[in-house]
């Protein structure tokens, strides 16, 4: 397992080459973008100059055109730059994981699959549309863990009978085989209601859940201030939380500073870091040797795979071989 | 009169509910500690093992390993009182504990893989019983709060509902915290 510093290295002098060959593309792409862009914007205001006098401001064909221009220029961007973004994952991204561990399997294409994100019981609500891309997956230190972009949406009709689409979740998402048996669930929740609503009527509204099981008050007080815990046996839930491992928790979540959803399921423990974003996916207007940029991408897989050390999933007990 | 009957139903109702949630909470209390025990139990039924392998060579403990065995069948006998046994567990971690220092002053014992085995499901079983007893500590505060807090004090005093006594850690167990296995856990 390779160290922030070391990936930064490898990020810098390994991939050169293939960054400075991507780096003029993208600046070609820019340009293409910035002049077809301009001659869109032309365009447009032609349209409309000649419709405004020909129909009117506030003609509800206007409102057509202008989401018609919209609907063009998303497409337009996309089939520009989505060769771009293959090209950044098939020569940076890969290599990279390559470098924080060889055994690591990555597909740009594919995603956790759904049975296992519902498996986690982090999400209540039904899935009605569940996509993501850039798969990891392998072992770390004798770990199998796997993990990749998720997005879960479902669909909501008003009352004029238009669909309209929820995030659920859309962040990343990981699993791993936890270090200790266990049989029983234990799901741990941002703790919104004790944020918004105090200690006490939030603690009343958490502990009559009605979709959840029982509500499970952990003897770390920092703890319980970020984060829910239900689940089915208190005994074991405790088991899973030791002190050393709320801390740990704690400290995770404060490094990412993105809501984080943790349950053990089926001795496997699920996290989801809502991040509300497509993480891995290369940013056309900033330069790929910004420092910045680097650093997001080095950082994002170093937290996440670093994962198992950080929780020290590692660390067998006896009795799991 | 309406109104009457309305406040009354009211208060009735109030009086259910509280009285339900204190029953509740003394069940919790109680299936808890059934789980308390059985992981207690895990631990005695390793006990003997421990002590036929280690006695032949802790000669100097020799008075540990009989207080061991003797807490171990003083739990062990039937009849015996949540609180008794609750003070004989604390006892006997602090045997157990000693016994875990004094190991480390005798190579032949930390080669032999049967007693390395052994301690190694005690430490397992001494995590599980760690979570019990912070289960069973959680559970008896909510009763306890129940039982002293107004108005749920009231009803718990007709219901001659009586306060529990939660898990304890011994003093020498305070004492004895290694600074450095705590960092680096």
């Amino acid at each position: 397992m390779k160290s922030v510093s070391e990936l930064t290295d490898f990020y810098y002098k390994e991939l050169y080459p293939s960054l400075n060959e991507l780096e003029t593309n993208r600046k070609q792409i820019v340009s293409h973008l910035k002049w077809y862009g301009s001659m869109g914007v032309v365009i447009f205001i032609i349209v409309a100059l000649w419709m405004v006098k020909n129909f009117g401001l506030f003609h509800p064909l206007m409102i057509g055109v202008a989401i018609g221009f919209i609907a063009i220029a998303s497409i337009a961007y996309r089939s520009m730059t989505s060769g771009y973004a293959k090209d950044f994952k098939a020569k940076i991204i890969t290599p990279m994981i390559g470098a924080i561990d060889p055994h690591l399997l990555y597909n740009p294409d594919f995603m956790i699959s759904q049975h296992l994100f519902e498996r986690s019981d982090l999400f209540k609500h039904s899935i009605d549309r569940y996509s993501g891309n850039d798969y990891v997956k392998g072992s770390i230190e004798g770990v199998p863990l796997e993990f990749s972009d998720v997005h879960a949406e479902y669909q909501t009709r008003d009352s004029k009978g238009r669909t309209q689409w929820h995030t659920l979740f859309r962040g990343l998402f990981l699993v791993a085989e936890f270090n200790k048996h266990f049989k029983a669930k234990t799901i741990i929740l941002p703790d919104q209601a004790e944020k918004s609503f105090g200690s006490l009527i939030g603690g009343w509204l958490q502990s009559i859940n009605f979709t959840r099981e029982g509500i499970i008050r952990l003897d770390d007080p920092e703890f319980e201030k970020h984060f829910v815990v239900y689940g089915s046996d208190p005994i074991e839930a405790r088991y899973i939380l030791t002190h050393s491992m709320m801390k740990r928790i704690l400290d995770f979540q404060r490094r990412v500073s993105h809501p984080l959803f943790v349950s053990f399921v089926h001795n496997h423990i699920h996290v989801g870091i809502g991040t509300g974003k497509d993480l891995f996916e290369p940013a056309v207007f900033t330069s790929l040797l910004d420092y910045k940029q680097a650093m997001e991408y080095v950082n994002t897989l170093q937290n996440t795979i670093g994962l198992v050390e950080e929780l020290k999933l590692n660390e067998k007990l006896w009795s799991k071989s | 009169m309406q109104i009457f009957l309305i406040l009354l139903g009211v208060l009735a109702l109030i009086t259910i509910l509280m009285y339900n949630s204190l029953i509740g909470k003394k069940n919790q209390v109680d299936n808890i500690f059934a789980g308390v025990d059985a992981v207690l139990k895990k631990r005695f039924d390793l006990i003997p093992n421990l002590v036929a392998s280690v006695s032949q060579y802790m000669e100097h403990e020799k008075s540990t390993l009989e207080k061991v065995t003797e807490y171990r069948a003083q739990a062990m006998k039937p009849g015996i009182s949540d609180e008794a046994k609750i003070a004989l567990d604390a006892k006997l971690t602090t045997a157990l504990g000693a016994i875990n220092i004094a190991m480390e002053a005798y190579p032949d014992l930390k080669a032999n893989e049967n007693v390395m085995h052994l301690q190694r499901s005690l430490n397992e079983i001494e995590e599980q019983i760690s979570a019990a007893r912070r289960a069973y500590n959680q559970a008896v505060t909510d009763l306890n709060n129940a039982i002293e807090m107004f108005p749920t004090n009231l009803i718990a005093g007709w219901m001659n509902l009586q306060r529990r006594a939660v898990f304890e850690i011994h003093v020498t167990e305070r004492q004895n915290v290694d600074v450095g296995a705590l960092f680096n856990k």
